[in-house]
């Protein structure tokens, strides 16, 4: 017979043994989903607010990897196994990633629902997965320098710029790249005339070259540039903070789409979490709360921000037309060349 | 009969970094040159072949960038490595004969005060100080010595000025050891015999400290010619170096292969040059094999 002291022992046991064993049966039957994401502001909403309302939503766990760069992480993982689920990224990026079979070429409303209700440019043929923010890259000025505000790109080249103009390191910069095909627009045939590029790059010298974008804000910040390329969020981001005397001009040959794309590896073993977290950050309230955070321009058309913001980003299907999309397929497939050629041309 | 042939049972002391050694060390540096010789990652892509392609790449160098940037790493390192061990030497002299305790307890601090803050802090620092409207730009402008800034910044001047501040304490820090380990008496006894300070200082002092010359040098060399983070700030577009260009190709190239082959290249070039600087060294100090 058991006595009543040997079968509370046995419950405690048993209680015991069930609370250890809980969290990794819990643990089991959570999903991971495992994505990349940037820093910074983003990084802070993301991890704040938007992440653990999907995890709660979607009762899975997010793994988000800010370390960047994502995508030599990528290349190395197995294809059936991939370190990422989704891979966050520019646009150029993931057009590499898709040559190598690391991402999928294309997402549909079939899989993302919101997809119904972005942009065009969101799923353009220039587009690898889906574009979920953009920001436009053109001009960013000092207002103190007496400078009248910049209407063409070809201002850039203003000899009372010299040695005070700003561009990036194009064999490491999105931005730099997007520009030099800007300039082949601007100065001859179209984004592809790389002779005419190189000519008129060559024309900026002297001119300050970064790597990032964060040091073109810095050098703006600190007057160590009077003008340089960047992009609007890189600007904007600094309104109202000790009334910075520096300003965004969008050039009216037009800006360049620095785009935010989401896609999905696939190996992914969690497709269908994957989809839907690409389609949950295409939702208006997540696509207001972080445009308005690091001012973004929404790929949703449906997303209402708030005047302030409205004012300034690319809300309107008027405003998203003056967005040029550079064909990162035809750049990566020329970039050593052009890495070597831009090289010479900056050095000295 | 002798048991020379059994190690040591202190000898498996020295297990856990022979292990740490060949782990991350030996195996990434074979699985980087495996990789050199590959056009694309053969666990990932099966249709991934072997080739030399990466290697004529930086042979032909018909970008005429690479050889450039060789030599321009090496010239970096060359420099600092000569400014440094010229700031060093009579640094950790006068540190390696000091009488007061107190007084070279301070001076060490001094030293290893820098090495508390991060690298990219102290560069960050040297740009304040350096760019066209830095310190020392905006006051002689100010003070109408000069109209347009000085080329401080942007360069492999600047670059070197910040890698031999970054780089100073690892060769006074070497040399301290070597020099203090130097008997005195030594000095004394060729000035009693006649030899100025001078003399005494270039026949017996300085051989006697060629080893620590030697090691600091190395150092220093090796921590310049691997340096990214400073030539990529303070070098702008004049300064390309061979980290700077495997970064490229690894973070935004994305072609591991060819950054493989630029580091089997970059290691086997200093090698060469390391070889050489010790048989040169051996040779001034008449003794051989010092490193």
């Amino acid at each position: 017979m058991i006595s009543r002291r040997k079968a509370l022992r046995a419950g405690a046991g048993f209680a015991a043994l069930a609370t250890v064993g809980a969290p990794s049966i819990l643990h089991a039957q959570t999903k991971t989903l495992k994505i990349t994401t940037w820093g910074g502001k983003w990084g802070e909403v993301m991890k704040a607010t938007v992440l653990p309302a999907f995890e709660k939503e979607f009762k899975c766990t997010v793994s988000a990897d800010q370390a960047f760069p994502f995508l030599p992480k990528l290349q190395v993982s197995p294809k059936n196994e991939p370190i990422y689920d989704v891979l966050h990224a520019n646009s150029n990026e993931q057009w590499n990633a898709v040559v190598e079979g690391l991402v999928m070429d294309k997402i549909t409303a079939k899989e993302v629902p919101n997809i119904a209700d972005v942009y065009p440019y969101a799923v353009s043929d220039k587009i690898v997965g889906v574009t979920i923010f953009t920001s436009a890259i053109g001009l960013g000025y000092r207002t103190d320098k007496g400078l009248t505000k910049p209407t063409s790109w070809k201002d850039l080249a203003d000899p009372k710029l010299a040695g005070a103009r700003g561009g990036y390191l194009i064999p490491v910069n999105s931005l730099g790249q997007a520009h030099l095909m800007m300039l082949g627009k601007v100065y001859g045939k179209g984004l592809t005339d790389l002779d005419a590029a190189y000519k008129a790059l060559e024309a900026l010298k002297p001119i300050k070259l970064v790597d990032f974008t964060g040091q073109m804000e810095k050098m703006l910040l600190s007057a160590e540039v009077s003008m340089g390329v960047i992009h609007d969020s890189g600007v904007y981001r600094y309104e109202g903070a000790n009334m910075q005397p520096v300003d965004f001009a969008s050039p009216s040959e037009g800006v360049l789409a620095l785009e935010q794309v989401l896609n999905v590896t696939p190996g992914s073993k969690v497709k269908e979490l994957a989809f839907a977290y690409i389609d949950y950050m295409l939702r208006p309230d997540v696509q207001k709360q972080l445009a308005e955070a690091v001012w973004y321009s929404p790929a949703n058309k449906k997303v209402k921000l708030d005047a302030k913001y409205d004012a300034k980003l690319l809300t309107t299907p008027e405003k998203v037309a003056t967005l040029i999309q550079p064909d990162w397929k035809w750049y990566n497939a020329r970039r050593e060349d052009i890495d070597a050629r831009v090289t010479k041309i900056l050095k000295g | 009969m002798t048991n020379t042939a059994r190690p040591s049972p202190i000898a498996w002391l020295i297990a856990p970094a022979g292990l740490l050694f060949v782990l991350f060390f030996v195996m990434p540096f074979a699985v980087m040159t495996a990789m050199s010789f590959y056009s694309g990652n053969p666990v990932t892509n099966p249709n991934a072949f072997l080739t030399t392609r990466h290697y004529e790449r930086f042979i032909l160098d018909t970008a005429g960038i690479f050889h450039e940037a060789l030599w321009s790493t090496l010239r970096i390192g060359l420099v600092t490595t000569i400014v440094s061990l010229l700031i060093g030497y009579p640094l950790a002299h006068w540190m390696a004969r000091m009488q007061s305790r107190l007084g070279h307890a301070l001076v060490l601090m001094a030293v290893i005060a820098p090495m508390l803050t991060g690298i990219v802090v102290r560069t960050f620092a040297w740009m304040t100080i350096l760019q066209d409207k830095g310190v020392i730009n905006t006051t002689l402008i100010q003070w109408g010595l000069i109209e347009k800034p000085l080329p401080l910044m942007y360069n492999e001047f600047g670059t070197i000025v910040a890698l031999v501040h970054i780089y100073v304490p690892f060769m006074v820090l070497t040399l301290t050891g070597v020099i203090g380990r130097i008997d005195e008496r030594l000095e004394q006894a060729a000035r009693s015999l006649g030899a100025g300070r001078l003399r005494a200082f270039v026949e017996v002092t300085l051989p006697l400290s060629l080893p620590g010359i030697l090691a600091g040098s190395l150092l220093v060399f090796a921590l310049s010619i691997s340096a990214y983070v400073t030539p990529s700030l303070m070098g702008g577009t004049n300064v390309l170096t061979l980290p700077m260009l495997i970064a490229q190709q690894v973070g935004t190239s994305f072609n591991p292969n060819f950054a493989g082959a630029l580091g089997v290249i970059l290691l086997l070039v200093s090698l060469a040059i390391v070889v050489a600087y010790n048989r040169i060294l051996a040779r001034l100090s008449g003794e051989q094999g010092m490193a």
